[in-house]
């Protein structure tokens, strides 16, 4: 994954502002640069820490062995390099791939100095003791700090713009290699730091590798190249698709193929199938649902009565793919009548119902109404999948290879997500998706030029809660038990996060968000404790400071931007009153 | 491994003072940790337990009592050639998390033992994870009789999972011997039963409501309040129209207590009777009146020995005594895995053929515990059968009659 | 009939409990249009805080009700306040111009922020706490019925406080100025005033309604814990809604409702007290599905 975008040509959009770091830009880039491989040669740490070595021989001199850089020594290594180039390069929207690589030193300087702080007991882990002297952090903070400041003083530009086209093998080409990277790099970052448990130092490595990554990213978005990249894939829909199925089931070949990170990636899937539902409601047809769990509830609790487990109270027993669909249908059928009340309701007061939906589920289902729930006693020991007697959750070979438990659980799960973008992408590009978005912007308009929002909006509660209730369905077959636990108001928020943090409207943002959401909580062991904390600050950082997500959908973020631009009109206009 | 270099010396030079006052947590001598021999590495000792969410107070009680128990293993060096450490996996007392965290620690060929559940429900999900890979459960908590002996569990017992064992006694015990103690020594014929719900409340009550039947007393009425419940007016108003002679809670302490005080406010003064989730100090805190009733299980702490050590080192460790209610339970059974790792071990070395000997040996496991003898049957159930009643008096819990429940 | 009386006094104190927070869900709806769905936790945390005042007091100044009962209110209130204020300022007020789904998804997020807040930095948070006992024990006992002297203290807090929150906004020039800034914000901003003063005093007001609610909810149960706030701030929505959102006089009848209603509900509806809190979500979206503008609001002009 490199930037091979240097003799691309950019759109040279002027620099409107010049601020008073202006002429200290390309100096600053220079010398941060340049700081971030010294930093990389010197020691972090000064001594062996009480709980074994700070990973990737961070005591050692590299300035004695520069070629052996390893680990996050060779990503700030990376960085800095990459500062250079952009300083001299004729890169587009320089300021903006500077300032992005900056984030990332600093990121990766940071959090690998406060977690050697804390383990160390004090500062004196990461400055100066007994004669050893490891200064690698702060002069890797300086060099970070030094690249940002040289990002505004260059001019923060518009994002380059690549108009050049390429003829369609070549683009199949690129999205190729980049979907190979992104699987390369989704596997690096599940197994860095290896699993939790074993190594104590996990959390920090993960943090450190997400701030190398995002800040690569950042400089990737900041050249244009992303954008050049969606475009394509938008171009190539059906290619891209395909591809990125092919990726995602690359996967258990990788180094994240074990056992572990297979049931994670499962789970996952599940939450992004059920996100991406939830972003047909929310995204699309703009309404917020806050009871939307519980349409995974009742897929889940059908799929588990009609599973042949002990305690499932119908007494047939379905096969898995025909319990699924009635899984579905009947979650689809309480969707409808969910969604009934928007045809009187609006705007928040139709969160507020949905929420009250979803409390009334919960509470009915804990005191195990008809029977059916088994209240907190939960419905256990629901038979794991099997196709052609291969049980989903034992290990399997293919010729040679033996793929890890679990491995067929994330296949199909991978199909059922690849299914439900799917059906989101061809519903947002119809009529119905033209529909929704319509009634989403101005419904009273929408209603004028002759749509039948009543139906359209029901029909957004209904086939999200079947893409939901199918969801459910695997959900139960693969943890083997349903409880009303697992379906409580805060997973609502937390699914609700997970389009939010990723996109409204936008697909691969409900996948993005909720892998992060899902992910995140995984590899943070250490701040367990405070995970919802940092998910409520999230939330409200999100709607402060980027409402759009992360990967906006492209008619969201033009509508974000037109607005933020009217309100910048607005505050003008006062400014000049005052 | 340290070398010097001329530049950073120069740094070193200029920054040196500034840093003086910095402080480090560098140890002398390594990490070796004790005197004991651990050349051979580290084994691993997982906890599945609630450890955030509201459970998390017992489900941390859990959590360090195991580490206690693993540090003195440690001091002991009864584990020849290892040093053992604890692994720690909440499940949110969710079963889905749950079963994550189950997969997590058995996925490390290092696991030798998992300490947990907290819920029955969650156990639900571990049990055929573990059972997979052969890796011994031992809760503190569970006290579904389900979870061991199926769901016949009175008239055709069958064993469930050959890796499951507890160490604390089954509802089908605890709850008719709460029956017999109401019915026959405290002469409260009209009991009514309220309970939160959940696997361990219901489950108790249920076994108890068909002793008290048994014993011709009389069930008056039976009703249901929300765990997290705070305001239980409405149950009281409808409880007291009953006018039942005590009333029994099947659930934990931080809705027993209020409910007791709040039923006292409201004119209805019987004793309310729970079972060991209710046992624990903060139940009287939060309002539980004199001559309130529990049982627990084993005999009261002053009249063992193993007990009283057991809270002592804890509250060396730890600082404070919360260990709640299921800390000794969890320090047995974290003991009755390393004992069987030491039985397996024997001098030689870990590897996952062990993990059947290991299995075998836990099932053969007996010893002498904070709770008292430890000990599993055919099932995998404790065959420590002594249970408690105890009564609030004098603002303390004090124990009014140790027995064996005997039908 | 002594059980009926029993769940009718019973039902007036829960109701009057309600009524406090849900006059601060009223207010701000009506003046900004936001469900400050964090406003359940602005109660809870000011039973943390009135706790916590307590925990703080010399022994022998715990020992006399007459001076830590009072203390206990201005600690729960004044912790209540700065929670809003700062809870105003920095999430809802940059946010005055988004679009709606904005706030409310940020309110969401202050909810779970406060609850985690108290439960991660409280000490023993994690599970029921119980509360001082410095509160009058005892109550009155009118034949079968007993009702605990907190509970009546609760009742007549609550309707005195609605009362004087009425006259106030009756009667004086900032009341005047909050109707106004209600009504249409843009030309009352014409008239001279200052909207962000405004809507900061509403915040302030609802927090000292939550702030003395949080004081005797505690006093009158004995225990709090994390999850009253959740729960109690949904009933208050459902009372404001039920009331018509934006009416203070809606707000304090509607909670009384929604008190008898759950009560009631618990002691003669199947299924007893376990559905007692379904009833009331399924009142809610009668409610807002056939009488959005509840029983004593003016119908919208325009619904968003």
């Amino acid at each position: 994954m490199s930037t091979s975008t240097v003799s691309t040509p950019a759109a040279t959009a002027p620099v409107e502002k010049r601020s008073a770091l202006a002429p200290l830009g390309k100096p600053f880039a220079v010398a941060g640069g340049v700081l971030g491989i010294v930093a990389a040669l010197l020691p972090w740490v000064t001594f062996s820490l009480n709980d074994g070595n700070w990973p990737d021989k961070s005591t050692l001199q590299f300035f004695d062995a520069p070629f052996a850089v390893t680990g996050f020594r060779w990503h700030v290594l990376l960085l800095g390099v990459l500062v250079l180039v952009a300083a001299f390069a004729p890169v587009p929207s320089r300021g903006r791939v500077v300032r992005a690589l900056g984030w990332g030193l600093t990121i990766v300087s940071f959090v690998n100095a406060a977690y050697i702080t804390v383990k160390g007991g004090g500062l004196a882990a990461i400055t100066a003791l007994d004669g050893a002297t490891a200064f690698g952090s702060v002069v890797g903070l300086i060099a970070g700090v030094l690249a940002i400041l040289a990002g505004y003083g260059i001019g923060i530009e518009p994002v380059g713009e690549w108009k050049f086209k390429v003829s369609t093998p070549v683009a199949y080409l690129v999205l190729l290699v980049s979907f190979g990277a992104v699987l390369y790099a989704v596997a690096a970052m599940l197994t860095t730091g290896g699993v939790g448990a074993s190594n104590p130092y996990a959390g920090a490595i993960f943090l450190s590798f997400l701030g190398f990554a995002g800040g690569v990213l950042g400089a990737l978005s900041g050249v244009g190249f992303v954008r050049w990249l969606s475009a394509l894939s938008e171009q190539h829909r059906v290619f891209s698709v395909i591809v990125l199925a092919a990726c995602a089931l690359l996967l258990p070949f990788t180094d994240a193929g074990n056992e572990y990170w297979m049931t994670v990636a499962a789970n996952i899937g599940i939450y992004a199938a059920t996100a991406i539902g939830l972003n047909i409601v929310v995204g699309l047809a703009g309404l917020l649902d806050l009871g939307y769990v519980a349409f995974m509830g009742i897929g889940a609790l059908v799929a588990a009565n009609f599973s042949g487990a002990a305690t499932a109270h119908f007494g047939i027993t379905l096969p898995f793919p025909v319990a699924a669909v009635v899984a579905a249908i009947v979650a689809g059928i309480f969707g409808a009548i969910v969604g009934s009340p928007t045809l009187r309701v609006r705007g928040d007061y139709l969160a507020i119902v949905t929420l009250a939906f979803g409390e009334i589920f919960t509470r009915s289902a804990q005191n195990n109404i008809g029977g059916i729930t088994n209240g907190s006693n939960a419905i256990p020991g629901i038979p794991p999948l099997s196709l052609f007697g291969a049980e989903f959750n034992k290990s399997i070979s293919i010729g040679a290879v033996k793929l890890p438990a679990g491995v067929l659980y994330y296949v199909l799960i991978v199909l059922l997500v690849a299914a439900t973008m799917a059906v989101f992408a061809n519903l947002k590009f119809s009529r119905i998706g033209r529909a929704w978005i319509a009634i989403r912007e101005d419904e009273d308009a929408a209603r004028a030029m002759g749509i039948r929002t009543g139906k359209m909006k029901i029909l957004a509660f209904l086939i999200g809660a079947t893409l939901a209730g199918l969801a459910g369905a695997v959900f139960a077959h693969k943890n083997g038990t349903v409880s009303y636990e697992s379906f409580k108001f805060l997973e609502s928020v937390t699914l609700l996060a997970a389009v939010i943090l990723g996109g409204m409207g936008s697909i691969p943002g409900a996948v993005l968000g909720a892998a992060l959401l899902f992910v995140l909580p995984e590899k943070l062991r250490d701040f367990e404790d405070y995970r919802l904390m940092i998910f409520g600050l999230a939330l409200i950082l999100i709607m402060r400071f980027r409402p759009v997500g992360l990967i906006p959908d492209a008619h969201r973020r033009a509508e974000m931007i037109e607005r933020a631009d009217e309100n910048a009109e607005e505050a003008h206009v006062e400014a000049k009153k005052a | 491994m340290r070398k010097h270099s001329v530049k950073s010396a120069a740094i070193v030079g200029a920054t040196l003072l500034v840093v003086a006052a910095c402080g480090s947590n560098k140890e002398e001598g390594g990490t070796a940790g004790g005197s004991c021999d651990t050349s051979k590495g580290t084994l691993t000792v997982g906890v599945v337990a609630p450890l955030s969410g509201n459970l998390s107070a017992l489900g941390i009680g859990i959590k360090q009592s195991a580490e206690l128990a693993v540090d003195e293993a440690n001091q002991k060096c009864t584990v020849k050639g290892y040093k053992l450490t604890v692994s720690a996996q909440d499940d949110e007392a969710n079963p889905a998390k749950g079963a994550q965290a189950a997969t997590k620690l058995s996925t490390d060929p290092n696991v030798v033992g998992v300490v947990g559940t907290l819920n029955s429900s969650v156990a639900q999900t571990v049990q055929p994870i573990l059972r997979d890979k052969k890796i011994p459960q031992v809760s503190p908590a569970n006290t579904n009789p389900t979870l061991t002996r199926g769901n016949d569990f009175l008239t055709a017992p069958k064993r469930q999972f050959d890796n499951y064992f507890r160490v604390c006694a089954t509802d089908d015990l605890q709850g008719p011997y709460a029956a017999n103690y109401l019915v026959e020594k405290a002469g409260k014929k009209k009991i009514a039963i309220i309970t939160d719900g959940k696997t361990y409340g219901a489950g108790l009550a249920a076994e108890l409501s068909k002793q008290v039947a048994k014993k011709g007393g009389q069930i008056v009425g039976q009703e249901t309040v929300g765990e997290k419940d705070t305001d239980f007016s409405g149950v009281i108003a409808k409880v007291k129209a009953l006018a039942p002679e005590a009333v029994y809670y099947g659930g934990e302490y931080p809705a027993a207590g209020p409910l007791s005080k709040q039923m006292a406010s409201a004119g209805l003064n019987v004793p309310v009777m729970g079972g060991d989730g209710i046992f624990d100090p903060k139940f009287i805190e939060l309002g539980g009146k004199e001559g309130d009733l529990a049982t627990s299980v084993g005999a009261p702490t002053e009249s063992l020995a193993t007990a009283k050590a057991f809270v002592d080192a804890y509250k060396k460790k730890f600082g404070k005594e919360d260990y709640a209610a299921y800390g000794a339970f969890s320090y047995d059974a974290a003991n009755a895995i390393i004992g069987a790792l030491a039985k397996t071990i024997d001098g030689s070395a870990w590897d996952e053929s062990k993990r059947d000997a290991m299995l075998t040996n836990v099932g053969s496991y007996s010893g002498s515990g904070a709770t008292g003898e430890v000990k599993f049957d055919q099932y995998g159930d404790s065959t420590n059968k002594v249970l408690t009643v105890y009564s609030v008096t004098s603002g303390k819990w004090k124990d009014v009659q140790t027995g064996e429940f005997t039908g | 009939m002594s059980v009926l009386l029993q769940q009718l006094a019973n039902g007036v104190i829960q109701g009057a409990l309600i009524a406090l927070i849900a006059l601060g869900y009223t207010m701000v709806y009506g003046i900004i249009q936001l469900i400050n769905f964090a406003h359940g936790e602005v109660f809870m945390v000011a039973s943390y805080g009135g706790l916590a005042t307590f925990t703080l007091l010399p022994d022998d100044l715990k020992k006399s009700p007459a001076v830590a009962l009072p203390l206990m209110f201005v600690g729960g209130i004044v912790v209540a306040v700065l929670v809003a204020v700062i809870m105003e300022r920095f999430a809802y007020r940059p946010l005055r111009n988004a679009p709606r789904l904005a706030p409310l998804i940020t309110a969401l997020g202050v909810s779970v922020f406060l609850q985690e807040a108290v439960r991660v930095w409280y000490p023993d948070a994690t599970s029921n706490l119980p509360y001082p006992k410095v509160f009058p024990e005892g109550g009155l006992s009118l034949g079968s019925v007993n009702i605990a002297w907190t509970g009546v203290l609760l009742v007549g807090l609550s309707v005195g406080l609605s009362v004087i929150l009425q006259t106030y906004i009756n009667k004086s020039r900032m009341g005047r100025a909050m109707r106004a800034t209600a009504q249409d914000p843009d030309t009352a901003k014409l008239m001279g005033v200052n909207p962000d003063r405004v809507i900061v005093l509403t915040f302030i007001f609802g927090a000292v309604l939550a702030g003395v609610a949080g004081v005797m909810f505690g006093g009158y149960l004995n225990n709090i814990n994390i999850d009253m706030g959740f729960q109690n701030g949904i009933f208050a929505f459902t009372a404001a809604v039920l009331g018509g959102v934006g009416s203070i006089r809606g707000a304090v009848i509607g909670a009384f409702i929604i008190g008898l209603i759950k009560t009631l509900a618990g002691q003669y509806m199947p299924g007893g007290t376990q559905y007692d809190y379904v009833w009331i979500f399924v009142v809610l979206i009668l409610v807002l599905v056939f009488r959005p503008q509840g029983l004593f609001g003016e119908p919208e002009r325009v619904r968003a």
